[in-house]
């Protein structure tokens, strides 16, 4: 099976087990507030998500690495290319 | 090492979910277990909107993106050749 098709078979085991304790026939049977809190456990999970999704661009932006030689080395052999080229004949 | 802009950003960022995400835990799986009389009610909105806020916001997100992308697309059209 694909990695979509296990994505997608676990997404519809766990719909299907929120559906039928949140909706369906076992409603009544859960306590108040556990009710409560599973009904809006889809929408949580999904911000949940985003939440971490936000904080791991934050955090690897905020410890990029950086390397200064290597960017001012790569400017300076763009620039002799650029040069090289244009002498050739190459119009930009 | 990252900027020092890079580093602010980033790890604001960072502080910023973390709030978002105590904030929503304490109101979606935390509150409905605290009696309806305790004091710490009053500093979360109507249950409802703890799911209409991230819908909405979803919504528009998407509609952002949209927008963008055929902004993006717009702008890249080729001119048309007429041929005599």
């Amino acid at each position: 099976m694909t990695k979509l098709g296990q994505w997608l078979w676990g997404l519809a085991l766990l719909g299907s087990a929120w559906a039928a304790l949140a909706l369906g026939p076992l409603g009544p049977r859960v306590p108040p507030p556990c009710r409560q809190v599973l009904l809006p456990l889809p929408v949580y999970l999904l911000v949940a998500f985003g939440c971490y999704s936000l904080a791991t661009v934050g955090y690897r932006l905020a410890t990029f690495n950086d390397c200064e030689e290597a960017a001012a080395e790569l400017r300076e052999h763009i620039g002799a290319a650029r040069a090289d080229l244009r002498r050739r004949g190459l119009r930009f | 090492m990252a900027t020092a802009t890079d580093q602010v950003v980033g790890f604001g960022l960072v502080a910023f979910s973390l709030v978002l995400f105590v904030y929503y835990t304490i109101w979606i799986i935390i509150l409905p277990f605290i009696d309806s009389d305790h004091g710490i009610h009053q500093y979360f909105l109507p249950r409802e909107y703890a799911v209409i806020i991230p819908v909405a916001a979803g919504l528009l997100l998407l509609l952002f993106i949209g927008i963008f992308i055929a902004i993006v697309m717009w702008k890249s059209r080729k001119p048309v050749k007429k041929s005599d």
